[in-house]
Formats: C-alpha cells, structure tokens, sequence
C-alpha cells in the first residue's frame, strides 16, 4: 500500500514536471485554446457545480422553507424568516394530535402515533412484498431458462407502463367483491384484510421495474462463481442464499429503498382503499390540507416535513450504497 | 485418485455441437493438457467432466463408476476458473473453508485443513484479507486453495494462468506442476497457448472444432502432428507449410514444390499410389531447417528449398528469419550469428527424417493415413 502510494505520488510529480515542460514548449498561440483534452478538470466541475447549484435553488429553497415553517410561528415566505419566532412548538402539537395552538378547539385530536404506525405498516409492508418477489423472480429469469422467458419480460415491462391510476378501477372492483366475504363485524380481521390487500396491490406496481433491476444486479454475477459453489459441494438453493444473495446486497438495498418510499408515499391507493378507516400520512395531510382555511399551517408543515423526512434520510445515507459497486475476487 | 474416462461423449447446445463424440482417457495421477482454440469446445468438456454441464450423449467414468448424471457436488472435483470465482464477500479463509463447511466437518478439522492447504500454497498470511485485496498471483493460490482443501479426485484448471502477467505466469506454471507431481492428483488443465501446454503436460489432448485432433505426449504432438492442424497451432513459430503436387518420374515419386523436387521413400511412394493422393502439404519446423547460402551438391535426400529473405528478426537467443518460397512466407529459426540480407537469394535445407507429409484433402500426416486406413479396412 505504502509503496504503491508513493509510487503514485512520483508519478504525479513526473506528470507536473513533464507538464510544465510542455507548456514551455507549446507555441503560445496554443495557450488557452480549449479543447476537450486540455479544459481543467476543475474550472470545468466548478462550472458545472454552478450551473447544477443554481437549477436547483428554487427546488431546494421550497424545502427549506418547509422544514423552518415547521419550527417557525407562521408559515414562511421568503424574507419572514427573520422575523419569524422559532420552537418546537408545532411538532409538540402534532404529536399530541392538536392541529390548532388555540385552547379548547372544536376537532377531535387526531392519533398522528397510529398515523405514523399505519404508514410504516403500509411501507415495510410493501418493501417485504417487493423484496422476496422480485429478489427470486429476478434470480429465476437471470439464471434459468424456461419457455417464454422473454416474453414474460417483455410483459412485465408493459405493465410497468400502465400507470397505477389507470388499473386502479379493476383493481378496486376486486376489492370490493373480496371484501364482500369478510365479516364486517371482526373489525381486526376487517382492517387487517385491508391493509394487506392495499400492501399486495401497491407492491404489485413496484414489482415489474424491480424484477428488471434485480435481473440486472443478478446478470452482473459470473456463472463461474456460481459453478464454483456447485463444485465446492452446494446445493442450488444454497449457492443462492449463501454466495449469490450476500453478492446482490446493494441491489437488495437498493430495493427495499425505492420500495418503501412508494409505500410511505404513496397517497392514491391508501386513499382508495383505506381511508377513513385507516389513516396513513399522506391521507392524513390530504385531509388537513382540505380544510386548509382552519388550519394552523406551520403545524401542517411539520407533518410535512415528517413525511419527508424518509426520503431526505434515505438519499443522503444511501448514495454510498447506491454507487458500491461489487468487486474483487471476480476478474471480469 | 481416479482415472477419468470419458466414451463418445457428444454436448450439444441447440444446434452447436460443442464437443462431437470424443473419447479420451485421463490417466490417474497424470498431468493431462486440453489444448485448442477458443472456441474449440475444449472449456466445454471440462465442465463435462466437473458436472456442470450434462453430456448431450455419451458416458463419463471415474475409474469404474458412471458419473454421466451426477450433479457436480457428487464427483468430488476441484475446478479453478480462469478468473478465479472467488466469493467477494467471504475472506480468504472463508472461502477456503467454504467446501468443507458444506460437508458439515467439525470446526477444527476444517482450521488445521486450511491451514494446511493455505501453508502448501503460502497465503497463510492473506487468510484474513478480502479477495478484492489480493493481487491475481494471490487470488489464483487462493483458488487453488479452495479447489484442493477439499482432496478432490480430479483437479481441473479452466485456463488459471491467462489472467495473470507473463512474468508471473512463466513461475507459477512450474510450480503448479511440481504441486501436482507432489500431491499426484489426477489433473485436467484447459488452455489455448501451446507453450504452457508443452511446458506442463504428461499428455496433450489437442482438440478443434469439438473433435479430438491428438491425443499423445507433447514430444509426440510436437514432432509427430497427427494433422496439419496440430502442425501449425503448436510450435512458436508453428510448422511451415507448403502445397506441392505429386509427380511420377521414371517410377520415383517426387513432390514438386515450386522449384524443388522431394523424392519420396519408397513406404510413402507406395501409400501416395495406393491412396490416390494428388497433393501434399510439405511441411518443417522452423529450428529443423538450415539456411545455406549455396546449393548443396549433394543433398542426401534432404529437402532443398530456394527462397528470398523477406526480414530477419533478431531475438537476442536466436532470430527468426522470414522468406518467402514459392510465393508463400516461410520461417525459419537460426543462431544469432546467421543474418542474411533482405531480399537476398538463400537455400533451406530440412534433413529428411524432419520433414512432414500431409494429404490435402484429409490433412492427415501420411504416417498416419496409413495407420487409420489399416483401421477403417482391416485386411
């Protein structure tokens, strides 16, 4: 390591002072002429660093405004900032359910604990679904040949191109003719039939891109570490859970993520399916934004920025993640 | 150890044949060399062998037991990959250890068999590392660790060494065979560069197309080609080869090649008459011939053949010395010293008992036209 490091460092060294000959030696007329060869490497990051940064300011300066509102006694516009009071007031408020600072209000306290359960069921509830299918349909369509492979494929990807609004109508339709069949008077099997059937129908929309991911991270596997495993003295089954499984993690990773954003996102379903009875986040901020002339906005503002917060979370920590690469051991 | 055997072993893949029908013998303890082009189908039939593959026809033996249609963690093999398939997210002691936790061995029988193995290829030290922190040197012991930690029967070597620099390749060629004649395993090595397989084989196993070519030591295959395939793929530079057609005179059979007349023994004569044969391919290695530069007045039966220098490559050890004869490039090996000019005329003189004779149309080596016509048509 040691040896390689100043090895490298020589190198860079020689580069400069060859570098420096060279620019001696350039003609001046070449001076500052940029081709592609010769932009620096920085000038050009700095650049494209400015232009990136300024595209996204107004993005950006949306969620800033959100996340101070949520800390501030009104709801934050632009200069107000430094007017504005700051407390944890309002995230006080909405964890004991009070949408309104004002004493002795008319609505009823919502339960925002159950909320939050309710979504995070929602959310793992689909991430689980996700996972274990498409971690073994992807294994099973990258490694083994069955008739009609491709063909699968090719559909899965077209119903990926269905929007989850247009099958929204059938699979409502099936929903209710199911529901049919359950006593309403069990209220726990009642909302847990309703909680796993929109865990299943919104899972199923996540499933085909998934499937297509998942192949990809399975397809980047060499057969021969597979092989290998085969020889050493595994069955199939543990080649995949033992060599091929802890190979695809960052896939894996990657997957539960996207998966359990759409689930905690996701408004259109658990709207259709769940609400009144069961309340997720997105229900829950729906509703207090309809009736937005009573509210108390900084308030409404921090359930935002809670519903946010998974996916600001998940972004930052896991582009590592997202860009680890598997290597080593593989020569490709 | 075992003897592996395979019979009439066919594997194909739709309509590809990858390996068409060969029947081969690997000697126990033996150090056996596939040897072919890519493509040849030779990787194909090691994974025949391992298990990985299933023969489209044909039978596989272990000494006497059917494996055909055992899956491969019945046959007890040991397989290295060219690039080493080592598991990435296992250290080098677990992948080592990783066979015989398969077969549920008692922890500290599985500790001092790693250590063991892993003191035979000295990585004892690498144990706790990744692979991805290995160099290739490193990574291929590693393998080679793991494909013998567990006391296979048959160890199979997919082309281990073509990852790694010449150098490099040039040291652990010689000590992967001095392992094998220590551990005198039953080995079954897979490559396309014919030095590697001259320089390690018991026997050569050269194969083309999916079919045996030649099977034989690498003495045999080197100075007794079966074919004209065998001729120019191995030999760096490989055999000279020149078309020439068989002509009669006055009851001497003679093969004109471009200015020169080869008499032909009296044995081949009689072959060339009874089999029709029109043409022949005249064929030399290129340390077999000498350049001279007048003709000799009494060449002895030798070949005799007049050509231009095309270019002389001096390699330090010896030069290679290119000309063209009969319109076609011909090379020829000489000391350091002999450095004719570009463009000048010279004589090649090849003793009789080098030149090689192949028929056109099979490009079998007369010597075993004649042989494999007895065995077609017993008399």
């Amino acid at each position: 390591m040691q040896d390689s490091r100043s090895r490298a460092s020589v190198k860079s060294l020689l580069k400069r002072e060859i570098g420096k000959i060279r620019g001696r030696l350039k003609p001046p007329a070449y001076r500052g002429v940029w081709d592609v060869e010769t932009i620096d490497r920085r000038r050009l990051n700095l650049l494209l660093a400015l232009v990136l940064g300024l595209a996204g300011l107004p993005v950006f300066m949306l969620y800033v405004l959100l996340v101070m509102s949520s800390f501030a006694n009104t709801m934050l516009s632009g200069p107000d900032i430094f007017s504005a009071r700051y407390s944890i007031e309002n995230w006080r408020m909405l964890f004991e359910g009070r949408l309104s600072p004002a004493a002795g209000q008319q609505y009823t306290t919502r339960d925002i604990i159950m909320i939050i359960v309710n979504t995070l069921v929602v959310a793992l509830g689909v991430t689980a679904v996700v996972l274990v299918v498409s971690v073994m349909a992807g294994y099973a369509i990258s490694r083994m040949r069955f008739r009609g492979r491709t063909r699968l494929m090719e559909l899965m990807i077209l119903l990926h191109a269905f929007p989850g609004v247009a099958l929204i109508i059938a699979v409502y339709a099936i929903y209710v003719w199911t529901l049919g069949f359950i006593p309403t008077e069990n209220t726990f099997a009642y909302k847990s039939y309703m909680m796993v059937y929109t865990v299943f129908a919104r899972a199923a929309l996540e499933i085909p891109m998934s499937i297509w991911l998942m192949k990809g991270f399975f397809d980047k596997i060499p057969w021969e570490v597979e092989w290998s495993a085969l020889v050493d003295g595994a069955s199939r089954f543990k080649v995949w859970r033992e060599i091929i499984i802890p190979l695809v993690k960052p896939g894996i990773s990657a997957l539960a993520i996207f998966a359990f954003l759409a689930g905690w996102e996701d408004l259109i379903y658990v709207h259709v399916f769940l609400y009144p009875e069961i309340k997720t986040l997105a229900t829950f901020i729906e509703e207090v934004v309809g009736s937005i002339e009573t509210t108390y906005l900084p308030v409404v503002a921090a359930a935002g920025t809670l519903y946010l917060l998974p996916t600001i979370l998940f972004f930052v920590l896991t582009q590592q993640l997202l860009l680890q690469a598997l290597s080593g051991g593989v020569k490709a | 150890m075992v003897e592996v055997r395979l019979e009439k072993v066919t594997k194909k893949f739709g309509r590809v044949i990858a390996v068409n029908k060969v029947d081969l013998v690997f000697e126990d303890g033996k150090f056996t060399v596939l040897l072919g082009p890519s493509g040849s189908g030779k990787s194909t039939l090691l994974y025949l062998v391992a298990g990985i593959y299933r023969p489209t026809s044909g039978k596989i033996f272990f000494d006497d037991k059917d494996v055909t249609n055992l899956p491969p963690r019945e046959r007890n093999v040991g397989l290295v990959f060219q690039n080493y398939a080592l598991y990435p997210h296992m250290t080098v002691y677990d992948n080592i250890a990783f066979p015989l936790r398969l077969r549920k061995e008692p922890p500290e029988k599985i500790d001092s068999k790693v250590h063991e193995v892993a003191k035979l290829l000295r990585i004892e030290e690498l144990l706790d590392r990744f692979p991805s922190q290995l160099s290739g040197g490193q990574q291929q012991r590693v393998a080679l660790a793991r494909a013998l930690v567990k006391e296979p029967s048959v160890l199979l070597l997919d082309e281990p060494l073509s990852n790694l620099d010449a150098l490099l390749r040039l040291t652990i060629r010689a000590e992967l065979k001095k392992l094998q004649q220590k551990l005198g395993i039953t080995a079954i090595h897979v490559t396309h560069d014919q030095a590697e397989a001259m320089s390690m084989a018991d026997k050569i196993a050269v194969i083309d197309q999916g079919t045996l070519q030649q099977v034989g030591t690498p003495e045999e295959v080197y100075l007794k080609p079966r074919n004209l395939f065998v001729a120019t793929f191995i030999g760096n530079p490989p055999a000279n080869t020149l078309t020439g057609s068989v002509q009669t005179v006055d009851g001497t059979v003679f093969v004109e090649v471009g200015s020169a007349r080869y008499q032909l023994t009296e044995e081949v004569s009689k072959i060339v008459r009874e089999a029709g044969v029109e043409k022949l391919v005249v064929a030399f290695r290129p340390e077999h011939a000498k350049i001279v530069e007048s003709p000799l007045v009494d060449p002895e039966g030798d070949l005799v053949l007049e050509g231009d220098v095309y270019v002389v490559e001096p390699l330090g050890r010896e030069n290679i010395v290119t000309l063209i004869v009969a319109g076609m490039p011909i090379k020829v090996v000489t000391p350091p010293d002999v450095k004719p000019h570009s463009s000048s005329k010279v004589y090649i003189v090849v003793p009789r008992n080098r030149v090689m004779l192949f028929d056109v149309e099979t490009g079998l080596n007369i010597e075993f036209l004649i042989r494999e016509i007895h065995q077609k048509i017993p008399d």
